[in-house]
């Protein structure tokens, strides 16, 4: 007997599923669907993001019938379906309504496509199509045969995996360490190659990329706003969103961005470019809650189209949880333990006649420091960068700490949660990419040293 | 799916692999609904008509679906699909389906999706 369990591969959006109806006078309908999810061992919910002919159909003769492709081995299966209830509200129509806004907000039409319902059927018959494939290609048999490797072998697997990782984040001592900490093992025990990790900034508008793991320097400092794109939809409904086979969702998305202004609507906003990978085939972004509050989002891609599947989001559900609660704590510690701390006014070393000079500028109106002519930092990381700088050229101080930063009202951090810790990890890396000669050392919790050999020139400007 | 514009009639090819269940609905109420899409932008049509007459596809028909399916599966490869699963494909043996071409709606994703695009004379 096939199990709803076992389409999981057919429901991942990567060949477009077919719905039909048909009229309480016999007139059929057929259509393709844009999402389905299994709601549990006998239920599937069907998008509905537009009052349609199969809305009318299901309200007259409940009956439906759904076909469905395996996107690995092409095999069709026929699903009997009776209509039971729609949900326009709760948990499975915001997951729902979640992947639909990411892609709407992604291709700049956002508000033009939304979820109206998440339409709920009885799964009254499953059936394999059978003789409407020739034999499997030689690779595909090999696929087939570990896909049906023993599944408690499997589960074993995952829990070790996950008890790994777990094991691992419990060794880090900082805020740094525990970023790089878990992206590490999520590379080495489950081959994430591709993953980011972004915190909000201090106006908690935006979120900033502080590790990543698989894109290069590109990875440190890039920014989401909230509400944009994969990320920032996931950032402002707090729910996680797996999207397999992007490029089809997107396409799917312009789609519906063409007709929508054929009938009058405004054309679509611009694009928001992806982070990370330009052919990212499947992607997954976990919020990071802690206390009720966004501590920070973990977006992974793969080039793969099924490169995620539903395991891995639980998974990462399980160990993003942890890493929120982890995320505070380093927090709450750095500044209880920064309250103690005595600050050392130590003067910086004298410069010799022939050391390097860098030439800083602070641009005023959008708080951005360039480095040699290059961008370096902006916001609350570049006024605290200009503020160390100016001591310690003007000063002559060399060490500084966390709590007389956060007292300093020039830079404007609020009262509350300011998420100074990440700032300062997002300048120290930023840093070391651009300008490695000038380093922010810690001394002790809450403390920093800033090195350099380089004679430092300060220049400020009012527009960027 | 081949025309016949002056009559407004189409057949259309249904692979005699898991096809009972249609052939048995088709032969109840005769009504027949059928959507196009192109996988590289979504552009979809629906098509309604009413049933003439079901018949074994023929040799000739049988060229014109292996030209159809060739097509249909350079649009599948362009926009990413693997050709030997493709291949994989059985379309023949397969049930030559002629019937009455009624009315035709645009089916592409959108607020616009079920409006009439045609209908017959």
């Amino acid at each position: 007997m096939i199990r709803l369990a076992d389409l999981q591969r057919c429901f991942a959006g990567v060949l477009p599923s077919i719905i039909s109806t048909c009229s309480a006078s016999g007139v059929p309908n057929v259509t393709y669907l844009s999402q389905i999810f299994r709601v549990d061992e006998r239920r599937i919910a069907l998008s509905c993001q537009f009052f349609n002919k199969t809305k009318q159909n299901v309200a007259e003769n409940p009956f439906a019938s759904v076909q469905v492709i395996d996107p690995v081995t092409l095999q069709t299966y026929d699903l009997d379906l009776r209509f039971d209830h729609s949900q326009t509200s709760g948990p499975l129509f915001d997951k729902m309504a979640t992947r639909i806004q990411a892609i709407a907000s992604h291709t700049g039409m956002l508000g033009v496509f939304k979820l109206l319902s998440a339409d709920v059927y009885e799964v009254l018959a499953i059936r394999e199509l059978e003789g409407s494939l020739g034999p499997a290609p030689a690779d595909q048999d090999q696929d087939q045969h570990q896909d049906s490797e023993p599944a408690p072998l499997s589960l074993r697997s995952e829990l070790r995996a996950l008890s790994a990782v777990t094991e691992r984040l419990r060794g880090a001592t900082d805020l740094d360490g525990l970023l790089s900490t878990l992206l590490d093992a999520l590379r080495e025990e489950l081959s994430f190659e591709h993953a980011m990790l972004l915190l909000p900034d201090e106006t908690g508008k935006r979120l900033v990329s502080l590790a990543s793991r698989g894109y290069g320097e590109s990875g440190i400092g890039a920014e989401v706003r909230i509400g944009d794109g994969l990320i920032g939809t996931v950032a402002q409904t707090e729910h996680t969103i797996r999207l397999t086979n992007v490029a089809a969702s997107l396409n799917y998305g312009r789609a519906i961005g063409r007709t929508a202004q054929d009938h009058g609507a405004h054309a679509p906003g611009a694009e928001i470019p992806l982070p990370g990978l330009p052919d990212a085939q499947s992607q997954m972004a976990i919020p990071l809650l802690a206390h009720g509050r966004l501590a920070g989002v973990l977006a992974v891609e793969s080039k793969n189209p099924l490169g995620f599947e539903e395991w891995h989001e639980t998974f990462l559900d399980v160990i993003g949880h942890q890493l929120a609660i982890a995320i505070e704590n380093m927090m709450l510690r750095a500044e209880a333990e920064e309250a103690q701390a005595i600050t050392r006014s130590a003067f910086p070393p004298k410069p010799t006649k022939a050391a390097r000079v860098l030439r800083f500028c602070f641009y005023r109106n959008d708080d951005c420091v360039f480095v040699d002519d290059e961008y370096l930092i902006r916001n609350l990381p570049g006024r605290i960068l200009w503020k160390i700088l100016r001591s310690f050229v003007d000063g002559a101080r060399a060490e500084f700490s966390n709590r007389e930063l956060r007292l300093d009202p020039s830079l404007g951090l609020p009262p509350i949660k300011d998420n100074l810790e990440s700032r300062l990890i997002l300048l120290r890396k930023r840093l070391e990419q651009k300008c490695p000669e000038l380093r922010l050392v810690p001394k002790c919790r809450g403390q920093f040293r800033l090195e350099t050999s380089c004679t430092l020139e300060l220049v400020e400007k009012d527009s960027g | 799916m081949a025309v016949e514009a002056t009559s407004c009639t189409a057949t259309v090819f249904l692979p005699a692999a898991g096809s009972a269940l249609t052939l048995s609905n088709l032969r109840d109420n005769r009504q027949i609904a059928l959507t196009f899409s192109r996988g590289i932008d979504h552009r979809s049509l629906q098509v309604k008509g009413q049933l003439i007459e079901i018949s074994e596809t023929t040799e000739a028909q049988r060229l014109l679906q292996d030209r159809y399916f060739t097509r249909f599966s350079e649009g599948l490869i362009f926009i990413g699909h693997q050709e030997k699963l493709l291949r994989r494909i059985r379309y023949f043996p397969s049930y030559a389906l002629r019937f009455q071409l009624e009315s035709m709606f645009d089916q592409t994703p959108g607020p616009g999706a079920g409006r009439i695009a045609g209908v017959s004379s």
